[in-house]
């Protein structure tokens, strides 16, 4: 297994989706989150696939019981769309948790269903076609009335450390770079005297 | 006698006129050295095998760094741990979009162990199995009663001669592989073990693939899963995204009393120890576990985390 020390620096990135654009939590009315578009980005599709990669993580993070599903088509002359289907405060699903938390089971008992989902009362369609991913994010946020997630004290000074590691690799990175340039010229260098050494044996 | 004597005469001027001719035909004086050597390497000896005979006196060898014999391990002070919920509240949001179906938790067990020692090797059934499309084959006579069992247990493929020829043509049509004890004679014979062997899909006792009734096993092997410890660590699939924290629970909580049960049986020289337990998934990151099911500060009930997507 690759070292502990160095698993926790790639898992400092979780910072990055807890914090930054798509950190928001929704009104508990959003039921659920679908996108629709093309695998490959011609034709206006690469706001919608950036809008998935960097956003939709953080989005799920901050709204774990919010299924948000992705289906993705060939044809890229068919619509990009962002649906978000809500409920009304009727038929928002009571809080309560379900069976399986409650009552301790055992191996051999029945898989518990999942979470009913609430019925979708209205959906509301966001055309992602053509626009950048920051674009389709400031609209969601717009229609939805989402709450941005700040950063709190002990994050910023995380954040801090983690830009303050992130130059000091990049200057051990251009040393480094450097040092690695002259030994391969040296190595080619040394190289060449050998080969020219060993034609000049061979003509003899 | 008559007949020896000229005969001596004429070898003895042979050597002689030979003698003379390699005198003077050498025709450059830098070349004397190369036919030297040439004849004093044909007189030495090829050192035996053994080097400890053939070591010369008062020669000191280097002596070999000698490598570690256990597995490397790190300070799990530097690890960072989390609860079940908080690993898979994380995962969930970089699976986000994906398959809920084709996307799969996998969880690594690091071990403390030998190097060169037994390594843990077992066959386990999760109460909640992550693949149930395991295509089975079993080697039994085709008309016996066996195969009869065997088919309607769910395995693809039956028989003894058809299946060797078909492997032998390359195609190999299955997952797994059952022998009935009888016909593990004619799978031997048949050489099967070189094409099987590589695929890690060759019967054995020791496996306990090879057995007398092979539809009783078929029924662990649908829904079972094979782990093997590589390299000190031992990695299985555990669940499918979609499972809820409850479920997984019960999958992990399994697999490690297996795996205790496995270290046990191991002799009592032999000393295993389990060191960390990390969660991981298809495209997520690897998040060691600390046992807890839920934080106890945290916000999310396991309630949202047993959404399907």
């Amino acid at each position: 297994m690759v070292s502990v020390l160095q698993r926790m620096r790639a898992l400092r990135t979780l910072l990055a989706i807890r914090l930054g654009p798509g950190a928001a939590i929704l009104p508990p009315e959003v039921t659920r989150i679908h996108l629709d578009f093309a695998f490959r980005i011609n034709g206006g599709h690469r706001g919608a696939r950036h809008f998935w990669r960097q956003f939709l993580p953080r989005l799920k993070y901050h709204n774990p019981g919010v299924p948000m599903t992705v289906t993705r088509h060939e044809a890229f002359s068919s619509p990009a769309t962002l649906t978000i289907h809500y409920t009304s405060a009727l038929h928002l699903p009571s809080k309560a948790a379900i069976s399986s938390t409650t009552t301790p089971l055992t191996s051999s008992a029945p898989v518990p269903q999942s979470t009913p989902i609430a019925a979708t009362v209205t959906t509301e369609v966001i055309n992602m076609k053509d626009k950048p991913e920051a674009e389709i994010l400031a609209k969601l946020m717009e229609i939805t009335k989402a709450k941005t997630v700040r950063p709190t004290e002990e994050e910023k000074r995380m954040i801090k450390d983690m830009e303050e590691h992130q130059t000091r690799t990049d200057k051990d990175r251009a040393v480094q770079a450097v040092e690695t340039a002259r030994k391969k010229r040296e190595k080619a260098m040394l190289a060449k005297a050998q080969g020219e050494v060993d034609a000049l044996i061979k003509n003899m | 006698m008559a007949n020896l004597s000229p005969c001596l005469a004429q070898m003895s001027k042979l050597s002689l006129s030979a003698g003379r001719q390699i005198a003077h035909s050498l025709p450059a004086p830098f070349l004397a050295p190369a036919t030297k050597r040439y004849a004093s390497n044909t007189k030495e000896k090829k050192p035996a095998g053994n080097p400890q005979k053939n070591k010369q006196k008062g020669v000191v060898e280097k002596k070999k760094k000698k490598g570690r014999t256990t597995y490397l391990q790190y300070d799990q002070k530097d690890s960072e741990q989390f609860s079940l919920c908080d690993a898979m509240r994380y995962i969930r949001a970089f699976e986000v979009g994906q398959k809920p179906t084709s996307v799969k938790y996998d969880v690594a067990v690091k071990l403390k162990s030998l190097k060169n020692g037994p390594v843990i090797r077992n066959r386990l059934r999760l109460p909640h199995p992550v693949s149930t499309d395991v295509r089975i084959c079993v080697v039994c006579p085709p008309d016996s009663k066996y195969a009869e069992d065997a088919l309607k247990a769910g395995a693809v493929l039956v028989g003894e001669e058809a299946i060797f020829d078909a492997v032998k043509d390359g195609r190999i049509e299955f997952d797994r592989c059952i022998c009935q004890t009888d016909s593990l004679a004619k799978m031997n014979k048949a050489q099967m073990g070189r094409f099987l062997g590589p695929r890690g899909l060759m019967p054995s006792t020791k496996l306990g693939t090879v057995v007398k009734d092979p539809a009783l096993v078929m029924k662990d092997l649908i829904g079972g899963a094979e782990y093997r410890e590589r390299l000190g660590v031992i990695r299985m699939a555990i669940g499918q995204l979609g499972f809820t924290p409850e479920e997984m629970q019960r999958n992990i909580k399994t697999f490690i009393e297996a795996l205790r049960k496995d270290i046990n049986v191991l002799s009592e020289k032999i000393n295993k120890e389990m060191v960390e337990v990390v969660l991981s998934s298809t495209h997520g990151p690897g998040l060691p576990l600390n046992g807890t099911f839920i934080d106890p500060n945290s916000k999310i009930t396991p309630r949202e985390l047993s959404t399907g997507a």
